[in-house]
Parts: structure tokens; sequence; C-alpha cells
């Protein structure tokens, strides 16, 4: 077995706090979240499988052996398209499309998107999620665009629109901040809210 | 289209900087030994970027070497290593096959300046061919389909930005399996965001001399001048591709470049793409690269 400190990348001194950080650190780095439709999404899977267990091991170890239960993430991989209830009124075709789409098999899933009859909001968001995996992110997007705008009320179809749009970025590691002005909180911000919050307390006395 | 994926130097540990001259030189050294003085000319930072990415054993040797602008003091550049010899002979190929294109899409002055640059290349254009044969004929491959649809004017950016995307992509098929994939979509969308972001630099000159232009194309562009819309969804585009290769690299093996190729990831790129998009990129000159002075931190 690898060495479970390697894995969280600290040194075998490290304190319980140092080892909690890094844990973190890793875990929001390798967070189901930042790979949802991503083709990698399974090696990144197994990259929290191994945190999980370097985290468990060291916390157990350093309890002496005591049983420490597991302390890790336990977030679900839940992947890709539910393709559940909610799509069973819709063309049974588009079942079997997600299942190719999730299991990778592009060129399928492609065959059977061209042989649809009718070109409806599903219809768009598949081929969407189709151009998405294979990396085709401007056609995604104008495909995503569309069943938007064919069924506004899809909360499905909404959300990976904005994932295409690729304002929600997924990490940033590196502390010195990106080159353009991207919105956050940054302690600026508190301060102002601070202060309105002051200003309005004053006010209501 | 080469130099897109630089460091911000101002941004890395002086070490890291150092670090990164010395494989910039050694690919260099590499490239004079290899395949000589044509080899030389067409060095680039790109393939700097991919040596580093080819990277597996945990550290690098290092020695001392004289060349042409370090004549008088021995500088330390990166020992010759199978990840700079990779790069050197794809680079000297990608680069042939280039100037090929050129000749046959080019006429008169510039249709002469390609044939130069063909024969220039030639030699070592056979002896790279010879070394890497699976890597030629993808070129090969990626380039004709890339110039038939560009005959055919197709209208999609995606098209396009595929196939160069994946000639690049290709380097990545020597590697072991769980890594394979992820510096395959790491290549992926770094030669996606190569391809756009060179086609909206060359918009203007493309409009002018009414050549193909896939971001002119698909947006149905008249004059240099884009409207903010455009300029926004081609940001977002890019962006995707650049979180789509973040989330990749993660995934790698950590290497002795890992200061580097991170800095070149999530500051480098994203840099070019806004300069590109402001219409104040520069392409780097043919200088080895110089720590930034204090006080000129790019901003």
């Amino acid at each position: 077995m690898t060495d479970p400190y390697k894995v969280l990348g600290i040194s075998q001194t490290a304190s319980d706090d140092e080892v909690k950080r890094a844990y973190r650190e890793l875990a929001k780095k390798y967070h189901p979240d930042n790979y949802v439709d991503n083709p990698l999404a399974d090696l990144a899977q197994e990259k929290m499988k191994e945190i999980n267990e370097a985290y468990d091991t060291i916390t157990r170890s350093r309890k002496n052996g005591g049983s420490a239960g597991s302390a890790g993430y336990t977030g679900g991989y839940s992947s890709g398209y539910s393709g559940g209830s909610a799509y069973q009124r819709a063309n049974p075709a588009y079942a079997q499309i997600r299942s190719a789409i999730n299991a990778g098999n592009l060129q399928y899933a492609e065959q059977l998107l061209d042989s649809c009859p009718t070109r409806d909001a599903e219809w768009n968001f598949l081929m969407g999620s189709l151009y998405y995996k294979k990396g085709w992110l401007d056609d995604a997007r104008s495909f995503f665009q569309r069943a938007v705008n064919m069924e506004p009320s899809n909360g499905e179809y909404r959300q990976a629109l904005s994932m295409v749009s690729g304002n929600n970025s997924p990490y940033r590691q590196t502390g010195y901040g990106p080159p353009a002005g991207q919105g956050g909180c940054d302690m600026c911000d508190m301060c102002t809210a601070m202060m309105c919050a002051n200003m309005m307390c004053g006010g209501c006395r | 289209m080469f130099g897109y994926v630089r460091p911000r130097a101002e941004e890395l540990k002086i070490r890291d900087f150092e670090r990164f001259r010395a494989c910039y030189c050694g690919l260099c050294h590499e490239l004079g030994r290899l395949y000589g003085l044509p080899g030389r000319s067409i060095l680039n930072y790109d393939f700097v970027f991919l040596s580093m990415l080819l990277w597996e054993e945990e550290n690098c040797g290092y020695c001392f070497r004289r060349c042409l602008p370090g004549l008088f003091r021995k500088k330390c550049v990166c020992a010759s290593a199978k990840p700079l010899t990779t790069a050197a002979g794809y680079s000297v190929i990608l680069a042939y096959w280039k100037a090929r294109d050129n000749l046959a899409d080019s006429r008169g002055i510039k249709r002469l300046a390609a044939k130069a640059a063909c024969f220039w290349l030639g030699r070592a254009y056979k002896k790279a061919a010879k070394a890497h044969p699976g890597f030629d004929s993808n070129v090969r491959e990626r380039l004709r389909a890339l110039s038939e649809l560009e005959a055919g004017n197709v209208e999609s950016l995606d098209r396009p930005a595929d196939q160069f995307a994946l000639l690049l992509a290709y380097a990545a098929s020597e590697a072991d399996e769980p890594s394979r994939r992820a510096l395959e979509q790491l290549l992926y969308h770094v030669g996606r965001t190569i391809y756009i972001a060179d086609a909206w630099n060359d918009l203007g000159d493309d409009l002018k001399s009414g050549s193909y232009n896939p971001v002119a194309r698909r947006f149905k562009l008249t004059s240099q001048d884009a409207p903010e819309d455009v300029k926004e969804s081609v940001r977002q585009t890019l962006n995707s591709s650049v979180n789509l290769a973040a989330a990749a690299f993660e995934l790698l093996p950590v290497s002795c470049w890992r200061p580097v190729t991170e800095n070149i990831i999530y500051l480098g790129i994203p840099q070019m793409i806004n300069d590109v998009l402001a219409g104040t990129y520069r392409a780097p000159g043919r200088r080895i690269p110089t720590r930034p002075e204090l006080g000129q931190n790019g901003e």
C-alpha cells in the first residue's frame, strides 16, 4: 500500500491540523462537483477514494488503533444523467442515448441521435451533452441554449448551459488571483457590507 | 501559430523560473544536437510545455553548456532526456508540415519564403519522421482534414479546432494508462485553446486578405471589431476549455515541473486569453526568457 502521508502530500511529522488541512484542500480539488460530466470523472473518483483512505488510515493510527470510523468525505458521485422516471414520458430512445453517453460510447449515441425523427428540447440537450463529452464546447453551448429556449423551466438544461458557459470555474489552485476582475467576496466587500449594516442599525435608532 | 503557452514569469519562484529557462535551453540544445541549426530555428514555448508534461522521472539532470546568446558564460541547461527528444522531434515534424501547408496556400513572395522553409527543414524532417512515424502520419492526416474543412468553408468553430486539438492530443499516446487519458484531455483542450486564440488573433489579417478564419465564419463577422457578445462567447468557450484542461491536469502525477506547469495552466493561459481578446497580445521574441525586473510585473 502507498504511504498515506505521501498521498496527502505531507510529512510524517505533520500536526493533526496540518493533516486535516491537507485533506480538505485535496478533497476540494477532487470534489465530484468539479468533474460533473467530465470524461475523467472516474479517475477523480479513484483519487478521492485514495485520499479518503489515506486520511482514515492516518487518523486511525494516530488514535492508537482505536476504531475511528470513516471521517472522510462521503459525497456521492451520482454520475451523469439520472434518466429516471421523469424522462419516461419522452421518447424511449432517449434513455438509451443517455446511457450510451454516460458509458462514453459517443459514436453509438451520435448514430441514435441522428436517427431520431423529432428535434425537441431533450434532443437538443442530449446533442449538447454529446458534444460536451467530445470537448466541442462551442457547439455544445448552442445546443444547450436551444434546449433552454424550448423548455425554459427545465432545471437540468439550465444547469448544463451555465456549466458550459465556463462561468463557474471549478477550482482555482493558485492564490494570486485571476488576471481578470472576477466576482467574489474579498475583504473590501466584507467591509462595505459591515459599513452598510452599521449605517442601517444607526438609522433604526 | 506557436508560442501561446507561456508561464507568467513574475508569479514564478526564482528557482522555478531558472528551471523553466533550463528546460527551454535544454530543448534548444536537444534540437541542435539532433537536427542542427534548422532544428534550433523552430524552438518555441509550446513544445517546452509539452516536454515538461511528458516528464515522468521525479527529477531532471543538469549540465553546463555554451551557446550563441550565452557565449561568454556557460548556462545551466537540462541534460538530454527522453521527453526533450520527443518534443524536439514533434516540433520539427509539425513545423515542416506547417511550412508545406503554407506552400500550398500562398502565392508570390510568400510562396517563395514557404519553399525556402521547406527546403531548410527538409533534412531535419526526414530524420524526425523516421524517429516518430506515428506522430508524422497523425500530423499529416490532421492537417489534411483541417485544410479540407477550410476549403469547405465550414461554419462550425469546433470542427476545425477538433482536428488541431487531436493533433496535439496524440502526443499523450506514449504515456501509461491512467495518466494517458488525463494527459490526452489536457492536451486536447490546450490545443483547442491555441487554435481558437490564434484564429481570433488573425481575424484582422484574414478578413483583409479574404482567407478562411473559423471565428469570422462561425459568428459571421465582417470587421475586426467584433461585438461584445461575440467576444463574450469566445471568452466563455475558451474558459471552459481551460477549466477542463485544469481538471485533467490535477489528475496527472506530480513531477518536478509542477510549479511551472501549474503556473502555465492557471495563470499563463488565462492571461494569454485575456490579452488576445483585448487585442494586446504580443508574440514572444526569440530570446532566452529573462526574469522580469522589479516593478515590471505585467500589470
